[in-house]
């Protein structure tokens, strides 16, 4: 019989327990999968940054593309003030897309499938970001929330609706990573459970939608990565250039 | 099983969703919220470090290498195409020179050797006439030699004719004025 899909979400502990002043700070398998995400790409950024070759290698190809793709993305988006925040957004894309990818791979745990997780990346990024408005305008950022060209009628619940969206970005951007993980982890069991109780007869369906989900699901976990890291820039672009 | 696939899969999904109520969402046990939290900025941090400091730079740097080297490339490839367009330039200034060269010794050479050839051929048409002038006048000197020997000739004989027939000397004068005479009527006959 199929194990319980949300099993594979369930953190547990490894090693020995670590309490400091009261907090649980144990080493679990949630950890375990952060410290092989992050080794995962420090790996790959030092054997594509190791030769510094005119004509790159496969590797240096590959790490190549993705700074110039972030590089692109953030120069599109949020314009050359944001450069200083280059290495941040490289690091999150990457992070995230390598949570997001080693949890594709079978029996290995989605660090990125916690709202934890997410929501206190998207903490940090709504905390700094305003932090970056407020440092960059004073407290002419606060005309972030009061569109122009708009009615005065219409001012008092516009900007109601805009403080809303803002508070909203933080819960907004972590919960459509969390969600999306999930749920397609969740539905890659469902249906993985399906090939073995159907068995050789009625399992092939289910095997069939398992393999098409699982295509789904990297591009999922590409999309959300790059869709958290653009995410970042645009709100970083609201806070650097004011142009409401 | 066979007959059933529908209600077995409609089965299968409320196990499947009663075992998930029954276990909850691991994802909103918050046992390991802090450790969670605790360890993701640990190797966030980490992370963020190593690559800033360490990463960036050398991929940077890398591309920025390959950039300068074909902006160097491509810059050196325009200069020496200006450098070769300007020597083909000089080259075919040459050529053109050169070819005017050529036709201007050309042409003075034709001239030169017109201007020759005319003054040779008229020195030597001179020269002609005058041979033919100094030939026609020996040829009428010889004539006019030549009647007056012939006269001379025909009387001796004559003279000596008349001695052989009749045995007279009959006296010169005489036979001369015969001579004369039929010379006179016949001599055109032979000198043309």
């Amino acid at each position: 019989m199929a194990s319980n899909p949300m099993q594979q979400f369930s953190v547990h502990k490894i090693g020995p327990e670590i309490k400091i002043s009261g907090i649980d700070l144990s080493f679990t398998n949630a950890s375990l999968f952060m410290i092989i995400s992050a080794s995962a790409i420090l790996f790959f950024l030092f054997l594509g940054s190791k030769e510094k070759r005119i004509i790159p290698n496969k590797v240096q190809l590959i790490a190549e593309l993705f700074y110039t793709f972030v590089a692109k993305m953030i120069s599109d988006t949020a314009g050359s003030k944001a450069k200083p925040y280059f290495p941040f957004i490289f690091s999150l894309f990457m992070f995230v897309l390598f949570c997001n990818m080693v949890g594709m791979i079978p029996y290995s745990f989605t660090v990125t499938s916690h709202i934890i997780v997410t929501l206190i990346m998207a903490l940090f990024i709504f905390i700094a970001v305003t932090i970056i408005g407020f440092a960059k305008h004073g407290l002419k950022y606060l005309s972030i929330f009061v569109p122009s060209g708009v009615p005065v009628v219409l001012l008092p619940l516009i900007t109601i609706i805009e403080i809303i969206s803002y508070l909203s970005r933080p819960v907004s951007l972590s919960v459509r990573l969390f969600a999306n993980m999930m749920a397609g982890h969740t539905m890659l069991k469902v249906f993985g459970g399906f090939v073995i109780s159907l068995g050789l007869l009625g399992g092939w369906l289910p095997l069939g939608f398992s393999v098409a989900l699982t295509g789904l699901e990297i591009l999922v976990a590409f999309l959300q990565a790059y869709v958290f890291a653009i995410l970042t820039c645009i709100y970083l672009n609201d806070a650097l250039n004011l142009h409401h | 099983m066979k007959q059933y696939p529908g209600l077995i899969i409609a089965l299968l999904a409320i196990q499947n969703d009663l075992n998930a109520a029954e276990a909850g969402m691991p994802q909103l046990d918050p046992k390991y919220w802090a450790s969670q939290a605790f360890w993701l900025i640990l190797v966030f941090t980490i992370l963020y470090i190593s690559i800033a400091k360490f990463y960036l730079p050398k991929i940077k740097n890398n591309l920025d290498n390959r950039e300068n080297k074909i902006k160097n490339d491509l810059e050196d490839a325009g200069k020496f195409k200006e450098l070769s367009d300007s020597k083909l330039k000089e080259y075919k200034n040459i050529l053109e020179e050169a070819k005017k060269e050529v036709t201007k010794i050309h042409l003075e050479t034709k001239n030169q050797l017109d201007k020759d050839i005319k003054s040779k051929k008229e020195g030597i048409e001179k020269e002609i006439e005058k041979e033919l002038l100094k030939a026609q006048k020996e040829i009428s000197e010889l004539k006019k030699g030549s009647i007056s020997n012939i006269q001379k000739v025909s009387e001796s004989i004559a003279s000596n004719i008349i001695e052989a027939i009749s045995g007279d000397k009959l006296n010169e004068s005489s036979i001369k004025a015969v001579v004369d005479d039929v010379s006179k009527k016949n001599i055109g006959k032979y000198l043309k």
